[in-house]
């Protein structure tokens, strides 16, 4: 947890959940796993406002709990997950994603799990036909079935997973193993999918079709949406609640980077060969895996989309292309069945990230120097005599320029001695570029770019908070008139109550923030990338 | 009174007979006679005399003293190069030989002074003589620039003195690099743009998108963009450029000796390829190019509130 990552969690936490939880929550980043006590005796909040905040975050999944350190009998102790909260910042293209997978439908699914955190099916069916049939002409509704049936399309593709049973909390769902432990809590908690019943859909009765939603009064409104709606009906999935699958959504996330990759690199049959090999083996490879299940060529040859009627023979010089090529993409493991052919994913991500670093040297620097760290990744270490040769640049620019990549800590300087006592004039030094470093580096600078650019909307909004009053005050005034059925020149009178130099400046602001938004989501991109390499060298 | 004939031997004693011996062995062994020769030769000869006649044409400067593995050697000296010795006393001749010895590449004035152990100024009016003699001269050296260093006069310099074709006059020629970068950049581009045009079979159109070092070489021979001479390793230097770019790639695959071009049973093909990331998304925001990222601090004087930079893009 680095100060940056702190920060950009507090600034999250703050715009999705309020000020209290974002207390509680840095609070608990900064000082690890602490037990109730202390931390309302640190935050000064009361005991009350602690428990919530901390149901909020657990119900998030941003934090979780065990017993103390002391044995079973202490206070259980709370921690805050970093990870989960940077999590957030993706929330759009979670639900962008599962919009162009399964229509409005899937949306609406994604986005109301994402906000409640966790929730039983029957809930969220009802729920999202509700929306979606408020959304429909009059006289048409959403049926149950067919939400879900999306929502169990969206279990089957390992997108949504229920959430574990808590070991020993008591609400366990009813369908849970005989074999779960009830006494002896893990240290850890266990992961979703060490539990057989993680993708098993529930009967669950469900007939009806959404209801329509009357229009109310404002002040109504706003009250009905922040509580939940109190159903009496029970529909036989109490207690089992489902939560959105990142690590599902990260590869598919990452397989679109390896296609989009090989598309750009090779041609578009290439790139569909790839998309082909990654669809079949979506649910057979695990999350952390280096390489995807080996498939034959015959096997690829048979699952290719219909449109793209090639030839076995193309199909296997394609295949060779793909292996030869220096990007290591695809490799070969045996020859059984036309070939048998894996995605190396790690190499994968490797290649991708650093072609990302590459591309900021390149856009912050220069052209020129970004040879020159091209070339230090690809000949490890050189002297500067050396960089001057093989990157074509004068010696005074290569000096200068080596010189500034060195002061932002993306060369290292490397000492090799010949006498002991390393004396300058008989030290060789080498540079050299290590990528995990430089990419970890980098890391580190997305995420103070994203909170930076979250703190300067917040400024623009604040500093224009007055504009922003006044003109919801009049939208809701014309909401009220047009309602009520008013004339036109009434509609007009209010109109007129924004000055045009407001209405620009509303305009102007509303830019800013479109503008702040859609680079949070690009730079998001790039924390996407840097953090699937340095998560994947992790764990291999 | 009956004559006594009188054989006027050959004394072989004698200094001179032995030298002129010794002169006619190395005459008819041009590269070099070894002591065991002169030995085999003049069996009577004692090793003093012979050491005596030795000395005495050396100091003529008419035998050339060399070591090989196996001892020393004595040559004839060029009676050429002797004559144009003569009327340089002993200092000039050792620190001549000394140049002579360091070929192409030339001898830095420190060091001829280690190696003959002469006082400095001793070496530089020697240096001055041999120079006005126009025996030797001076060349500047591309890697240091104050430092000069000196060769005979009729030898070329060596590429790592002058830095070969890519320098003219101790001065990287950067315009000259680029624009034979982009030279080839576009000719190995318009080669991978037809063979992708000419939709064929995949294998066929990455391997006509393949261009080898050779026929790059002789693309830009015949552009004649240059007005030195380029040779193929020259031109190879050009395209790994290119790839520390990641414009193009390179392989290398094995080949008949005789082809034209192969080196060693190889050959080098190079291909322009396109990026294979769009520029990434940190760079889109101004936090990403800004230089005075590290000092931005919420509440300080540059924050993001305030940012300059930021104020720009947003209105831009």
């Amino acid at each position: 947890m680095t100060a940056q990552e702190i920060r950009l969690c507090g600034l999250l936490l703050q715009e999705h959940f309020g000020e209290m939880v974002e207390k509680v929550g840095t609070h608990l980043l900064r000082s690890g796993a602490q037990n109730l006590r202390t931390i309302v005796q640190e935050t000064n909040l009361s005991v009350d406002l602690v428990k919530k905040c901390l149901c909020v975050l657990v119900q998030h999944g941003a934090c979780c709990f065990t017993s103390g350190r002391k044995g079973p009998g202490s206070p259980t102790e709370y921690q805050a997950c970093c990870d989960r909260i940077l999590r957030v910042l993706r929330y759009p293209r979670y639900i962008y994603t599962a919009k162009t997978l399964y229509g409005d439908t899937g949306e609406l699914i994604i986005e109301e799990l994402l906000q409640r955190g966790h929730m039983t099916m029957s809930s969220t069916v009802k729920t999202v036909a509700d929306r979606l049939t408020q959304n429909m002409e009059e006289g048409h509704s959403m049926d149950y079935s067919e939400v879900s049936s999306s929502f169990s399309k969206l279990v089957e593709t390992h997108f949504l997973q229920r959430c574990p049973p808590v070991g020993g909390a008591g609400t366990s769902g009813s369908t849970a193993p005989a074999a779960a432990p009830a006494a002896t809590v893990s240290v850890a908690p266990p992961t979703p999918e060490s539990f057989p019943e993680c993708y098993s859909v529930p009967h669950v009765s469900l007939i009806g079709r959404g209801k329509r939603q009357l229009v109310p009064e404002n002040g109504e409104d706003q009250r009905n949406a922040k509580r939940a709606k109190m159903d009496t009906e029970t529909h036989g999935d109490e207690g089992i609640y489902w939560q959105v699958n990142f690590e599902r959504f990260h590869q598919h996330f990452r397989d679109q980077a390896i296609i989009s990759a090989v598309a750009n690199k090779l041609d578009q049959t290439s790139s569909e060969i790839v998309r082909t090999i990654l669809r079949m083996s979506e649910v057979t490879t695990s999350a952390t895996a280096a390489c995807t299940k080996p498939l034959s060529a015959n096997e690829i040859f048979r699952s290719l989309p219909a449109s793209y009627n090639i030839p076995r023979h193309i199909l296997d010089q394609y295949l060779t292309l793909l292996v030869d090529d220096p990007m290591e993409f695809v490799g070969k493991t045996g020859e059984s069945g036309g070939g048998m052919f894996v995605v190396n994913l790690h190499r994968a991500l490797a290649n991708l990230a650093r072609n990302t670093v590459e591309s900021i040297v390149q856009e912050r620097f220069g052209s020129r120097s970004a040879r020159i760290f091209r070339l230090l990744l690809r000949k490890r270490h050189l002297e500067q005599k050396q960089v001057e040769d093989f990157a074509m640049i004068p010696a005074k620019e290569a000096k200068d320029m080596l010189y500034t990549l060195l002061s932002h800590n993306l060369v290292q300087l490397q000492e090799i001695p010949k006498t002991p006592d390393f004396a300058p004039s008989r030290t060789f030094y080498l540079y050299t570029v290590n990528q995990l470093p430089t990419a970890r580096m980098l890391l580190q600078n997305c995420y103070k770019t994203v909170a930076n650019l979250i703190e300067r909307r917040l400024f623009e909004t604040k500093e224009n908070k007055r504009l922003l009053e006044k003109s919801q005050r009049i939208e809701a005034i014309l909401a009220s008139l047009q309602a009520s059925g008013a004339e036109p020149e009434q509609l007009s009178e209010v109109e007129e109550m924004i000055s045009a130099p407001e209405k620009q400046q509303l305009d102007v602001l509303k830019l800013h923030v479109n503008k702040l938004d859609s680079a949070e989501n690009q730079v998001d991109e790039t924390v996407f990338i840097l953090e699937s390499y340095v998560s994947s060298t992790s764990t291999s | 009174m009956a004559e006594v004939k009188v054989k006027k031997e050959t004394n072989l004693s004698e200094p001179a007979e032995i030298e002129n011996r010794i002169k006619e062995l190395c005459q008819q062994f041009p590269q070099g006679i070894t002591d065991q020769v002169i030995q085999n030769d003049l069996p009577h000869l004692e090793p003093q005399q012979r050491a005596m006649a030795l000395n005495k044409l050396l100091s003529l400067g008419q035998l050339d003293l060399l070591r090989n593995s196996s001892g020393l050697l004595y040559r004839l000296k060029d009676t050429q190069s002797a004559s144009k010795m003569k009327g340089s006393d002993n200092q000039e001749k050792l620190v001549y030989q000394i140049i002579e010895d360091a070929g192409n590449k030339g001898i830095w004035s420190r060091d001829i002074r280690f190696k003959s152990n002469l006082p400095l100024t001793e070496i530089n009016k020697i240096l001055k003589n041999l120079e006005s003699k126009k025996l030797i001269k001076a060349v500047k050296s591309v890697a240091a620039s104050k430092k000069k260093v000196y060769m005979l006069y009729n030898l070329q310099p060596d590429r790592t003195v002058t830095g070969g074709a890519w320098y003219s006059d101790q001065d990287f020629e950067s315009e000259f690099v680029e624009v034979l970068n982009q030279q080839c950049f576009k000719f190995l581009q318009s080669k991978a743009e037809a063979a992708r045009d000419g939709k064929q079979s995949p294998m066929v159109q990455r391997n006509s998108s393949f261009a080898t070092s050779h026929e790059v070489w002789k693309y830009i021979c015949e552009l004649g963009i240059s007005k030195v001479d380029l040779s193929m390793d020259d031109i190879e230097t050009i395209l790994n450029t290119l790839i520390y770019d990641g414009k193009v790639e390179m392989t290398v695959i094995a080949a008949k000796e005789g082809t034209v071009g192969s080196v060693d049973g190889q050959m080098k093909l190079y291909r322009g390829v396109n990026a294979i990331l769009q520029p990434t998304g940190l760079v889109k925001t101004p936090c990403g190019l800004c230089p005075v990222f590290h000092d931005c601090h919420e509440g300080g004087e540059i924050s993001p509130s305030s940012c300059i930079y930021m104020s720009e893009w947003l209105d831009f």
